[in-house]
């Protein structure tokens, strides 16, 4: 699965936006969504939401794990931890990706919430590159992955064809 | 204005098999469910022909009231993205299974030909002549280019054997959607012991396709 297809993924994933237009309800195949009152939040999917902040309709709200003290949190405790802890969300490198570059006068703090994301992707990225490199190593048979999400499994996959190659 | 793209919400998606009565994002999630496990398992899964022509008859149905409603309409905007989006899915998918037919053909074709009655096909009508014609283009063209330049005693192939099979032993990851108990993983090693382990809903695994070939057949977990 290539990182586009896992964005395609993360935008299925809701987040709450400001419209600055009003429309009643939509009826989309895969649910409903509305109606829209300028000033008012409403929840649609990060597909919709950036596609009405390129056309100027909206505003997005940041995501609720999108602050810095929960962040830095959530990185002190990767860091001191062997295991994976649980990520701030299933797609957060994607997400953060696409909302800061997109909408990142919406969310306070952007830099630093950018810095903070890419230091926990760093630690669970090595942390990753060890538990593949044992998982090699001692032949084993089964993981349990919980913690890990999008696009964390496509560098499991390419750090054991690199493994592979060198074992 | 009267919402001529409302009506489609409220459709119920019936289909000739005993499958229940299916709301419209139902469906849509039968359908991405079906694309990431195909996409991610190594050999070529059931086919899914109630899904997919249900899905055809869903955007067909969207497609034909957009054309209905006036240009410039907000919401047709809307419609249109998503629409996009479930086509790309379904193409995705379609795709995945043409890959996996082109490159497994004989085995593909063999499966075919000993399912049993009333087991559900792995192929669609469209998809098992497609892979016939394969078949049969792929034996004209090594006959034409290698085979009949031999001697006579070698210009047949046995494709079954030529063709190297999907590797089952493949790891895959996944996501547990029914809980299952005493799972039996093998050993990898002579020094390894079987052992076994419960597979808790909503976890995630990553372990050998063959041990849970059959859990993905019954829908109890998802490939990631």
């Amino acid at each position: 699965m290539d990182p586009s297809e896992v964005e395609f993924l993360a935008e299925k994933e809701f987040v709450k936006i400001i419209p600055n237009f009003s429309l009643d309800k939509i009826y989309l195949i895969g649910g409903d969504l509305g109606p829209f009152n300028p000033g008012l939040p409403v929840d649609v999917p990060v597909w919709l939401a950036l596609n009405l902040k390129q056309r100027q309709k909206c505003r997005i709200l940041p995501l609720e794990w999108m602050d810095v003290e929960k962040l830095e949190e959530i990185r002190e405790l990767e860091r001191k931890e062997d295991a994976f802890t649980p990520a701030p969300s299933s797609y957060y490198m994607e997400l953060t990706k696409l909302l800061l570059n997109h909408a990142s006068d919406n969310i306070p703090k952007a830099d630093e919430i950018r810095t903070l994301v890419k230091d926990i992707w760093d630690t669970r990225i090595a942390k990753l590159r060890l538990s593949a490199d044992s998982f090699i190593r001692q032949q084993e048979a089964h993981a349990q992955v919980t913690q890990i999400m999008g696009i964390n499994h496509k560098a499991v996959r390419f750090i054991s064809y690199q493994q592979e190659i060198q074992a | 204005m009267s919402d001529a793209l409302s009506e489609d919400g409220s459709d119920i998606n019936q289909d000739d098999s005993q499958e229940d009565v299916m709301t419209p994002a139902e469906l849509i999630a039968k359908l991405e469910e079906a694309w990431l496990n195909e996409k991610f398992s190594p050999e070529l899964l059931e086919n899914k022909s109630e899904v997919v022509e249900c899905v055809m008859e869903q955007l067909t149905h969207m497609e034909a009231n957009l054309q209905r409603v006036k240009k410039g309409d907000a919401k047709a905007g809307f419609h249109r993205m998503e629409i996009d989006r479930i086509r790309y899915v379904l193409s995705s998918y379609l795709r995945s299974r043409l890959q996996k037919i082109e490159k497994f053909f004989p085995h593909v074709l063999e499966s075919e030909k000993s399912r049993a009655e009333g087991q559900p096909s792995l192929l669609s009508p469209e998809e098992f002549a497609f892979a016939k014609e394969y078949y049969a283009n792929t034996e004209t063209y090594l006959k034409a280019v290698a085979l009949k330049r031999m001697p006579p005693n070698l210009q047949t192939v046995d494709m079954l054997k030529a063709v190297p099979e999907p590797c089952l032993d493949s790891f895959v990851f996944l996501r547990v959607k029914e809980r299952q108990e005493n799972m039996l993983i093998e050993p990898e090693t002579e020094e390894q012991r079987d052992f076994v382990v419960d597979l808790e809903e909503g976890s995630q695994h990553l372990m050998r396709y063959r041990t849970i070939a059959p859990l993905v057949l019954s829908g109890a977990v998802q490939l990631i």
